[in-house]
């Protein structure tokens, strides 16, 4: 168990910065979720604190330990791959057993603790198998056993259900959940999925072009955006942003008017609402446009309006159904409005 | 329409096998004219008038493995061989995965060197080498024979092995890492098994190459103290009986046979092999 603490960490390569400016401070046993688009910094942030990667600058420490310096093979860390990774010429049991051997476990503890960590992950039965002779998620799992099967300090999961169809995912995902909840260990967790990310973290870490966006809990993070990058990556469909003026405390922008808001803000600004939000309604309206597109996905309609030229998102009652291109209004959760600075897309509070 | 257009699929594959069935025999027919001279008597083979019947003989049989050395060249080709493949084994499986996994300074020019190694004509080097061995003192000997083939050899075997090195997913050491290897371990215990059809294909090419080295082994084996099968077969016209046709053609035929056999059996990686060596990275 182990607490992690990365404080001015930096990634370049020749002039490309992978990663800038990162401080975090991931307390023990947290499973913590790094979210962000590919090429966002989270995998090699996630390699650098494995020992697989060296930081240009900044201090990696766990448990209060510096470990820059420290190997990869002697960080205490256990690392799931995106692509299994899983030996091809050893049986599943012997694939498990690798770190055993590797770092001197005594042999008569080899069999039992092999055969403990493919209990935890339902793998008892395919032992004997070779990795190719398993199906993605049997391979899924046994790369999960062998992280486990030593007990280490923290996890690191890159991506591990990313090669997975959609229903195993939702499986593996609870039972990834349940395992670091039972063995109490320390988890980083990289995904650009976000669902995975709001089910599965105690805290998320959004990045984006190499820097950090925002630290929160799922809520935190879906409630409280920090800025127009984590409003519109969190939520499907993403949340609303619309480009307008604010004057006296009105927000306009073409089809889009909002009464009073906070004057202080007066100039150009992004308003941002989430599609769950808006509210399709007869009078009173803050938007006014024409349908462009009625989604029925049955428990829900999503509703797409088009107001001047940005089309905006609505999740409307499962019964809304309406022919296109007729008038169409709208109404906003007012304590549900967020106001960014257009030119930094900073929240506005 | 279906019918013409069979008649059409069963006329290409007729005419493919013509020209395949064409080409193994042009292959396999001048094999099978030695191993007829072979087992034939000398007379037979000589006389100018067709012969429709032939004998069957063993008189040259008898005669490589009594009067001519045949097992003595047999040895020293197999030892220089097996030598020679084990040597560029245990260089080229380091040097391999150092060019494929590391990077440092000048890895592509040592990498380029090594591969022009192969470029330049034997001829080239063969007074330097034939002087090294001379004041080594081993020159007429099995060693120097091992030496040179795995040196001539060195660089391919080093680039077939990379290339596959290079296809192994990077995640597979990054694992092995994270759970404890060393390097040396990561590559004795998942990349030589993950590349063993590259080892192997490597050691044949090699294995062929050597075989059939002619120029290095002409010049360090002087005597009939470390000839191979190849230059021994040049060297054997006979003697005092005149040429002794049926003998050539069985030592060349048993020369023949472990090599056919070896690349019968590992013909699918071999073509793999010598393409990727060829094209890749």
């Amino acid at each position: 168990m182990a607490r992690i603490e990365l404080s001015g960490i930096q990634k370049r390569w020749g002039s490309f910065w992978g990663v800038r400016d990162v401080d975090l401070d991931i307390a023990d046993q947290e499973f913590m979720v790094f979210l962000g688009p590919s090429g966002c910094g989270k995998t090699t942030t996630m390699r650098m604190i494995a020992g697989l990667e060296e930081p240009s600058e900044g201090e990696i420490r766990m448990d209060g330990h510096v470990m820059n310096d420290v190997d990869a093979r002697d960080r205490d860390v256990a690392m799931v791959f995106q692509g299994y990774a899983l030996y091809p010429n050893m049986s599943v049991y012997e694939n498990i057993r690798f770190p055993l051997r590797m770092r001197n476990v005594m042999k008569s503890d080899h069999d039992r603790r092999v055969r403990e960590a493919a209990k935890l992950v339902e793998l008892s039965d395919y032992l004997d198998r070779k990795p190719h002779a398993l199906s993605g998620g049997q391979r899924q799992r046994a790369a999960l056993a062998r992280a486990i099967v030593r007990k280490p300090q923290v996890f690191l999961m890159d991506e591990p259900l990313s090669n997975l169809d959609a229903k195993l995912r939702q499986t593996m995902r609870v039972q990834i959940k349940h395992i670091q909840r039972q063995l109490k260990i320390t988890t980083i967790y990289v995904t650009h999925d976000q669902i995975e990310a709001m089910t599965l973290a105690d805290r998320i870490v959004i990045m984006d072009k190499g820097m950090i966006q925002q630290i929160g809990t799922p809520d935190e993070i879906y409630n409280d955006p920090a800025n127009t990058f984590v409003a519109g990556f969190i939520g499907a469909p993403p949340m609303n942003l619309i480009d307008g003026h604010l004057e006296g405390g009105t927000f306009s922008a073409p089809g889009v008017t909002v009464p009073d808001l906070a004057p202080h803000h007066d100039g150009p600004v992004i308003l941002g609402i989430r599609p769950e939000d808006c509210h399709v309604a007869e009078t009173d309206a803050h938007l006014t446009g024409q349908v462009y597109g009625v989604e029925p996905t049955g428990d829900m309609t999503y509703l797409s309006v088009l107001a001047g030229e940005k089309l905006i998102e609505v999740k409307a009652e499962r019964s809304y159904r309406k022919p296109l291109d007729v008038p169409e209004q709208v109404i906003f959760d007012r304590e549900r409005l967020y106001l960014f600075n257009a030119q930094t897309r900073e929240r506005l509070r | 329409m279906m019918a013409s257009q069979r008649r059409k699929r069963g006329e290409s594959r007729i005419l493919r096998y013509l020209i395949l069935g064409t080409w193994a025999l042009f292959c396999i027919v001048p094999v099978l004219w030695f191993l007829s001279i072979g087992f034939r008597p000398r007379t037979e083979i000589i006389t100018p008038s067709p012969i429709y019947w032939p004998t069957f003989s063993l008189d040259a049989w008898w005669l490589l493995w009594g009067d001519w050395p045949m097992g003595h060249y047999l040895r020293n080709s197999v030892l220089a061989i097996i030598g020679s493949v084990l040597i560029d084994l245990v260089l080229a499986i380091p040097a391999a995965y150092s060019l494929a996994r590391y990077t440092y300074r000048g890895r592509d020019d040592i990498g380029f060197y090594i591969l022009s190694t192969r470029m330049m004509a034997p001829a080239i080097v063969a007074i330097p080498i034939f002087f090294l061995f001379r004041n080594m003192g081993l020159l007429d000997t099995v060693w120097a024979l091992m030496l040179v083939y795995a040196a001539v050899n060195l660089s391919l075997v080093t680039w077939i092995i990379r290339s596959y090195m290079i296809d192994i997913p990077k995640e597979l050491e990054d694992a092995a890492r994270t759970d404890g290897a060393s390097d040396l371990r990561i590559l004795w215990e998942i990349i030589i098994p993950a590349v063993l059809p590259g080892i192997i294909t490597a050691a044949v090419i090699a294995m062929i190459f050597a075989i059939n080295e002619f120029l290095f082994t002409l010049l360090i084996a002087s005597t009939r103290n470390a000839y191979t099968m190849s230059v021994a077969l040049a060297n054997f016209t006979g003697g005092s009986d005149g040429v002794i046709y049926n003998a050539i053609a069985l030592a060349a035929f048993i020369a023949f046979v472990p090599v056919f056999i070896v690349v019968v059996l590992i013909q699918k990686h071999l073509s793999r092999g010598l393409t990727m060596g060829a094209v890749k990275g």
